[in-house]
């Protein structure tokens, strides 16, 4: 056993000042950096010396870096931490006191990360969840890896839970499943590109906002047309340069949304735990989950074609009491069919066997037709007005769309039994297929569009703490039986949602 | 459906059988000066624009922007009022039910072992009116909470005192 005294007060390690140094330098620098790069700018328009400057930059360079120095240190100072009495207090401030009390037995959650400086200095950060609340604020942000595991046993030793014996513990935490470098290539290589493509024009546009002043300077655009002067006045000319583009942000979005996948399951492990499961991955950023069974409220299978060829399948947990930010990190990738079926077991006993697809109504296609013809007369205003050659554009697109609504229909189905709601979905490449349990459901929503009303069909909404499902357009009787049954299911077992 | 159980289903308690309560009429004064109050600023803030918008198109299309949105107020009003009689709850010995929506309804029923706090607003006119809004929340994250606004404020004060009784027994 490691002799960590946590009644008395203690502070963080010292390297806790460089850790709360580089991310208060990290943000100011974030947040500066748009308006030093137009600030550069001028000065290299200017043709004045850079001596003039230099001795301001210099010495406001110096004073900002010291009085982050000493806050940081200061902060070091006056951050404590104990335990007392079944209560986890914190106590910090500068000027402001501040005291933080916590009932251990009301502790949710404990997160141990570590970002790239914690890397680097060999800390962790340890972060308290506690129920109620949606942000996590109670954070301690270095210490020795060993400290915080034990201060983690401590905090999560609910008197209920299991004797805090770390041999025992140790024990049961076998290795589950690790993914290797090949998995994770191929999941950065199947991923859905388009996605990141998205994010890649976004930021490439916000880019070019900040720094059009920079592009026009350096003239940039009439050396690109240069190139291009010859059949500029041809469609052609236009449709290549664009074909060209686009090819250039696909090889981006792909290359992002490889690395991502790498960077964000580097190292990932598995290990199962006695309540539950434990995630651990990241390269950058390494953050380890714990995943209580009890509190697991939705779990979804997702897929896509490419991925299912390869035999890759992803498994994301909600939880209850989990903030939104910490809630999309619950994921597993590149799960095998066979460790897919294991895992759904352990947390879901039988629910393969008990399930019972039912298909939704056709009326299915006909809202979902809907919804795209609308989609393509919103993408045809501005084609309206480019040249009648950009009609052909809607070809690929109206394909597009057909095959998702041919494939959303496909994949839809929903299965309700005693113990568990099974809801599948998806479109032309992705499936997913959601569990949860009758019991964990808080309330339920019977939806009718007049539309619907006609056709005697509704949608049904099943609220959790996390998620919800939705079953859309079936049969009324149908949804009422649902509805009805759920309710008596909840009302009559009053089992605990968590 | 649900091979797997013995419960006939048929004979579970009913949702379309229940006999539901309609809110309180005054409250469709407030739903009234609401809208009236956000197309009046609307409006409002039309006329202002035109002393210093010098856009023709503006200027000549002007009255057509306003009675444009003069019968947008109207249809809004219209589906407001065929909505309201669809604003209905329903207590039954262990949940609560909220329906409303004329569009798009919408019933939602939560389960009292699933509440986890309860709530009673009152707004200034609501006061005026003798009205108050009772909130009842789940644990529910994306929603399914109720909310019943427009209650009287004796009914909504016993609803509230009743509902407090039972999550009290529930501990």
């Amino acid at each position: 056993m490691k002799g960590y005294n946590f009644d008395t007060a203690s502070r963080q390690s010292v390297k806790g000042i460089v850790v709360i140094f580089g991310l208060n330098i990290y943000k100011v620098l974030k947040a500066i950096v748009i308006g030093a790069a137009a600030y550069a700018i001028e000065i290299f328009k200017s043709d004045k010396g850079i001596n003039i400057i230099n001795i301001n930059v210099i010495f406001i360079v110096i004073s900002i870096v010291l009085y982050f120095l000493i806050l940081a240190t200061l902060k070091y100072l006056n951050f404590k931490f104990y335990i007392n009495q079944k209560h986890f207090i914190l106590k910090e401030g500068i000027l402001n006191k501040e005291e933080t009390s916590i009932a251990i037995s009301k502790i949710q959650n404990v997160y141990i990360k570590q970002n790239l400086i914690q890397q680097i200095i060999n800390v962790v950060s340890l972060s308290v969840e506690t129920a109620g609340d949606n942000i996590t604020e109670i954070e301690i942000k270095a210490l020795p890896k060993a400290k915080a595991v034990a201060l983690k046993t401590i905090l999560l030793s609910d008197s209920n839970i299991a004797p805090k014996d770390s041999n025992v513990t140790k024990a049961a935490n076998s290795i589950y499943y690790k993914a290797s470098y090949k998995k994770l290539l191929l999941e950065g290589i199947s991923e859905n590109h388009l996605k990141s493509l998205g994010f890649v024009i976004a930021f490439i546009v916000g880019l070019y906002d900040s720094f059009k002043d920079l592009i026009t300077h350096f003239k940039f655009t009439s050396r690109f047309n240069t190139y291009f002067l010859l059949d500029q006045q041809s469609l052609f000319g236009l449709v290549l340069l664009n074909i060209a583009l686009l090819i250039l942000f696909l090889v981006i979005a792909f290359l992002f949304s490889l690395v991502k996948t790498m960077i964000q399951n580097f190292n990932l492990t598995v290990y199962r735990k006695k309540d539950g499961l434990e995630i651990s991955k990241g390269l950058f950023n390494k953050i380890s989950l714990g995943l209580v069974s009890s509190r697991i409220q939705n779990t979804t299978i997702s897929t896509n074609k490419f991925k299912k060829m390869l035999g890759l399948y992803k498994l994301s947990f909600t939880q209850a009491m989990v903030n939104k930010k910490q809630q999309q990190k619950f994921n597993i990738i590149g799960l095998s069919k066979i460790q897919i079926n294991e895992l759904i077991n352990t947390f879901y006993p039988n629910v393969f066997l008990a399930l019972n697809k039912y298909k939704p109504n056709r009326y299915f296609i006909l809202r979902a037709a809907f919804g795209c013809l609308f989609a393509l007369l919103l993408v045809n205003i501005p084609i309206f007005f480019a040249p009648i050659g950009l009609l052909f554009l809607n070809i690929p697109i109206i394909i597009l769309l057909t095959c998702n609504v041919i494939y959303a229909y496909r994949k839809a189905y929903y299965s309700v039994n005693d113990h568990y709601i099974v809801v599948g979905s998806g479109k032309f490449v992705d499936t997913n297929t959601s569990f949860l349990e009758t019991h964990k459901m808080q309330s339920v929503a019977l939806k009718q569009t007049i539309f619907q009303k006609r056709r005697d069909l509704a949608t049904i909404k099943i609220y959790s703490a996390s998620k919800a499902l939705t079953i859309l357009h079936i049969e009324i009787k149908m949804a009422r039986n649902i509805y009805n049954f759920l309710l008596y299911k909840v009302e009559s077992e009053d089992k605990d949602w968590m | 459906m649900f091979n797997n159980n013995q419960i006939d289903t048929d004979s579970l308690p009913k949702i379309e059988a229940l006999d539901f309560k309609l809110i309180s009429k005054n409250y469709f004064k407030i739903i009234l000066l609401n809208l009236a109050l956000s197309y009046g600023v609307i409006i409002s803030l039309m006329f202002t624009l035109k002393q210093f918008i010098k856009n023709t198109f503006f200027h000549t299309n002007f009255w057509y922007f306003i009675i444009v949105l003069i019968i947008l107020f109207l249809i809004q009003l219209f589906f407001y009022k065929l909505g309201f009689k669809k604003r209905k709850y329903a207590l039954r010995e262990k949940d609560i039910t909220f329906s409303h929506g004329y569009l798009s309804n919408s019933t939602t029923t939560l389960p009292f072992n699933r509440i986890q706090h309860l709530e009673i607003s009152r707004t200034f006119i609501a006061r005026k009116l003798g009205l108050s809004t009772l909130k009842i929340y789940s644990a529910g994250e994306s929603g399914g909470d109720i909310i019943i606004k427009g209650l009287p404020k004796n009914i909504a004060d016993s609803q509230y005192a009743f509902l407090t009784h039972i999550l009290n027994e529930r501990v």
